[in-house]
């Protein structure tokens, strides 16, 4: 059943860096209000059941799958979605979207922004990881493409070129 | 000329699409905003006919645009080369899942709940789910010509022949007669789901009588074509925009939810319309043909193979095609893995009341690599020969004439392997896995606890990904600035191929690649691709016309050139953006005092040449030679003898990729192969409950696709072997598909791993813990 307009809430929630007022209904999802809301596509849907990891957006650093928030949930709340990491207008890339390109770690790419984000958030834990711990990280995104070898292996090189500095 | 000189082959350029890949900026289907939302009621019976369809409750439902049942569709059927040709929707069903009605509405939230107001009434039909039994006559009949889908078939016209695929030479009552040694087995394989990360999706539009369809397709010419002539209407006024897809392996191409979608859109006035299938829509209506195999093999005491008859079941669930089952054996290329000196295969493509089989990387190379190499190290362990050395006898290598007798029916060439390095690259795969551990069939590697590790190998080989025929248009458009436009049919996947094709143009004209752009993703560009990205053939394909026509636009820059530099055109090579006498570098005039705006040519095969026509898909290379692909995997595993669990530990996977355009694509290419095949050697099941008409396997959670701690380092050797060739001949130069090619020995070569291990033959796929518990326990109660 549709639910009634005037169940809405306004929520504020800070969207890579900027705080948005969004009208949601209560059982409005996050990934739908990062798509079609505020238009920001970069975050996929690939099941609707938080088993293939696609729809993954930072919340207060911490990777979630946002096909399973409320958009409710997030009131308050920090959001980093793939359009805000790295300048895409300057054509400047984060040292992972970088390492993505470079090694190979996109084939199809509908994956990409989840693994870019899940693999920010590892890093920022632990900035010097091995190939098992980048396994394990990345292990609740799917990859249907690339058997993971270039993924881990741009993880890797991103970490390395990280390394004692801050990047946003 | 050696790999110094190139510029930009053997380079790992990074596609330049990338960028907006890594930054989100890249545009699926998906991130389109549709006006409507259909919605498809499907099945819940595997068999049987519509009686009665009320959608007035539907229709009465507000924000309901469209409804759409078999009463409203063309008579004409979907012309399909993956799937049997069949009307948008029918009054008779064929699998749990096939399509019976469809509804557009404003929200999604509308069309869902449209869905539980239709009332249909079905007449059920007793329905068939093995292939096997589904030949026999009393089994239950989808199609009125009978369940086999024979050799002679159409794409239009139904011809169930109930006659197998056969691929036939030499005589092998005579070849069992001469073998000292005789093995017989069989295999099961059950379908894989591709399973790609965006599930099927298109968007259809319509304005005045001109519908564009934005979808992601691997075939857009052939959605085309099919959809054009379902109904009824010109093509030029069907424009298919396919210029992203999150994923085919095989999964993409023409299917019903396409029409489906025009035809909503159509009854809406046109709206927008968009249809998403659900992830559990997506893995239970298509995927790799399930199928039983049976093999059996003669050999003599030396080790050479006398004969071999394999006979193989494939499912072609409702609404497959023999391209989806046996594949026509993936063009000889499991018969030709080995130098059979008397070869029977018999392929049954059968209809049964399961989801429809669609071609899965590889096709169906990867069940018949299992069905024949689960024998050959069967016979190989009779004659107590290490399984290294006993295919070293056997395998073919550059230059062997291919099959080694004439084959019975002409369609297969008889010809030499070009540049075939099997044997090398089987001896670095071995030393790569450190082969030298292996201590015999029976015997693991090592035992720790309940657990033991087991080395196994298979060859196998497939087809080169490379037509000659074309089938594809492409044009070359040299710009008096020197730059280069590329206007190409094919389709880039995500495989990369629109970079590879643009350093082939760029090493061919001697300009920088920032000045080569490709357009496609279009249909409007009218650059007609008659099979689309299938069979890795999109970078040879496409590369080896954009060859040719480069070279037929160097031709006209000879003519306009020649009275200028005073010589002959032959005499003219056209490079880095001038055109100059060969051997005199200096005399040379630039394009932009030569040409006034441009130079276009535009080559395609012919048509006609296509592959159920003429027959071969893959044809010579060059002159008494083809094109094949040696493959080689190694692996070991780790079983747990208590649960049955096998964990992969190491992968080595040995191709020849020709020469390497780019080899970071081609690597990522082969591991990708590997791990998706590996899915299907392990984890990937497909569950069906006949009983209760129920898929057991609908997410993602219960089909448990590769993940990145499932997959062990998979490590590659890569033998490049070329023969030097004009560049217009063959492969760009000499460069062969990847896709996939290196997953076809994996599922073979993990059940020999895990009989090393354990000391028991798994014949079904997946090898869960479930079946090699099963195994283990058949083996200790005296079976074999």
């Amino acid at each position: 059943m549709m639910l009634e307009a005037t169940t809405r809430k306004m929520i504020r929630m800070a969207v890579n860096g900027q705080n948005r007022d969004i009208e949601v209904l209560p059982n409005e999802l996050l990934g739908d209000v990062l798509r079609e809301r505020l238009g920001l596509t970069g975050t996929k849907i690939g099941c609707e059941a938080g088993e293939c990891g696609a729809c993954t957006v930072l919340i207060n650093g911490k990777p979630i799958l946002s096909c399973l928030t409320l958009a409710i949930e997030c009131e308050g709340k920090e959001i980093l979605t793939i359009e805000g990491i790295g300048d895409a207008a300057k054509e400047e890339l984060h040292p992972l979207q970088k390492a993505f390109v470079e090694h190979y770690g996109v084939q199809c790419g509908f994956c990409t922004p989840a693994m870019i984000l899940t693999a920010k958030a590892f890093l920022e834990k632990n900035p010097t990881p091995n190939e098992d711990e980048i396994r394990e990280a990345i292990n609740g995104v799917i990859c249907r493409c690339t058997g993971y070898m270039q993924i881990v292996e741009s993880i890797l090189a991103a970490a390395e070129e990280m390394k004692g500095t801050v990047h946003e | 000329m050696s790999k110094e000189e190139f510029r930009f082959i053997g380079k790992s350029i990074p596609p330049r699409e990338l960028f907006d890949k890594v930054t989100g900026r890249f545009r699926y289907v998906g991130d389109r905003s549709a006006e409507l939302y259909g919605k498809i009621l499907r099945s819940p019976f595997p068999h049987a006919r519509i009686k009665h369809i009320d959608t007035s409750k539907v229709e009465k439902l507000s924000g309901v645009e469209a409804v759409l049942t078999h009463k409203d569709v063309p008579p004409r059927k979907l012309p399909r080369r993956d799937q049997r040709a069949c009307y948008i929707l029918e009054d008779h069903v064929r699998f749990v899942g096939d399509e019976v009605a469809a509804v557009a509405a404003r929200t999604r939230a509308i069309a869902e709940e449209a869905l539980d107001l239709f009332e249909v009434e079905y007449e059920v039909l007793p329905a068939v789910f093995d292939p096997e039994e589904a030949t026999k006559p009393e089994a239950p009949q989808l199609y009125p010509g009978g369940n086999v889908y024979g050799p002679q078939f159409g794409m239009i016209v139904e011809k169930g022949l109930n006659e197998p695929v056969i691929m036939e030479w030499g005589d092998i009552e005579e070849g069992f007669k001469e073998a000292d040694v005789v093995v017989e087995d069989k295999v099961e394989v059950k379908p894989q789901i591709h399973s790609p990360i965006e599930t099927h999706i298109c968007i259809a539009r319509w304005r005045g009588d001109e519908l564009t369809l934005w979808t992601a397709t691997q075939s857009p010419y052939e959605a085309r074509m099919s959809i054009a002539y379902a109904l009824g209407m010109p093509e030029g006024k069907v424009r298919v925009i396919y210029g992203a897809i999150g994923g085919g392996f095989g999964s993409k191409y023409i299917e019903r939810y396409q029409p489906i979608a025009a035809l909503l859109s159509k009854k809406a006035g046109g709206k927008s319309t968009k249809i998403v299938l659900t992830r559990e829509e997506e893995l239970c209506h298509a995927g790799r043909a399930g199928a039983k195999i049976r093999v059996k093999l003669g050999v003599k005491k030396d080790g050479t193979i006398t004969a071999i008859y394999l006979k193989g079941f494939f499912n072609l669930g409702g609404y497959g095609n023999i391209i989806g089952g046996c594949g026509r054996f993936g063009e000889e290329s499991p018969a030709l893995a080995y130098k059979y000196q008397n070869a029977r295969f018999e392929g049954w493509d059968v209809h049964t009341n399961h989801i429809t089989s669609q071609p899965c990387r590889g096709v169906a190379l990867p069940t018949l690599t299992f069905a024949m190499e689960n024998v050959i190290d069967q016979a190989a362990e009779r004659l107590n020969m290490d399984p290294v050395e006993f295919r070293l006898i056997n395998l073919p290598e550059t230059d062997t004439l291919m099959p080694l007798k004439p084959h019975k029916n002409p369609i297969y060439p008889r010809a030499e392997l070009d540049a075939y390095p099997a044997q090398q690259i089987l001896r670095e795969v071995a030393e790569k896995i450190d082969w030298e551990r292996f201590k015999g069939y029976q015997h693991p590697l090592a035992v720790e606890g309940p657990k033991s590790r087991g080395l196994g190998i298979a060859a196998s080989q497939g087809w080169g990904g490379f037509c000659t025929g074309g089938f594809i248009n492409e044009t070359v458009i040299i710009n008096n600035d020197g730059s280069v436009h590329i206007l190409s049919g094919h389709t880039d996947l995500g495989t990369g191929s629109n970079t590879t094709l643009r350093q082939i143009a760029a090493e061919a004209l001697g300009i920088p690649i920032e000045d080569v752009t490709i357009a496609t993703g279009d249909t409007i560009i009218g650059h007609f691709d008659m099979i689309g990205a299938r069979g890795s053939r999109s970078m040879t394909t496409a590369g080896h016309l954009i060859l040719v026509a480069i070279e037929q636009a160097k031709n006209r820059i000879r003519q306009i050139a020649a009275p200028l530099l005073e010589v002959e055109p032959e005499q003219i090579d056209v490079r880095e953006k001038k055109a100059y006498v060969k051997g005199e570098e200096r005399r040379a005039i630039f394009l932009k005092e030569l040409l006034t705006s441009t130079v276009k040519c535009t080559v395609g095969g012919d048509p006609r040449d296509w592959l159920l026509i003429k027959g071969t898909m893959w044809p010579l290379v060059a002159p008494g030679k083809k094109t094949r692909n040696p493959v080689i995997a190694a692996s070991e595993v780790e079983v747990d003898m208590e649960t049955g669990e096998v964990k992969p530990l190491r992968i080595v996977t040995g191709n020849c990729p020709g020469r390497m355009i780019n080899p970071t694509i081609v690597r990522g290419q082969y591991i990708g192969a590997v791990a998706m095949t590996l899915g299907m050697a392990l984890w990937e099941e497909f569950k069906y409950d006949e009983k209760n008409s129920v898929y057991e396997h609908a997410s993602l959670t219960d089909y448990k696709v590769p993940r990145a701690l499932d997959v062990p380092p998979i490590e590659n050797v890569i033998i490049e072997e070329v023969f030097e060739r004009p560049l217009d001949v063959g492969g760009p130069y000499g460069a062969r598909g990847a896709g996939e090619l290196a997953g076809l020995g994996i599922v073979a070569s993990i059940a020999n791993a895990i009989r090393n291990a354990t000391g028991v033959r798994v014949r079904r796929t997946p090898m869960t813990a479930e079946k090699v518990l099963e195994a283990l326990k058949g083996e200790r109660q005296g079976e074999k």
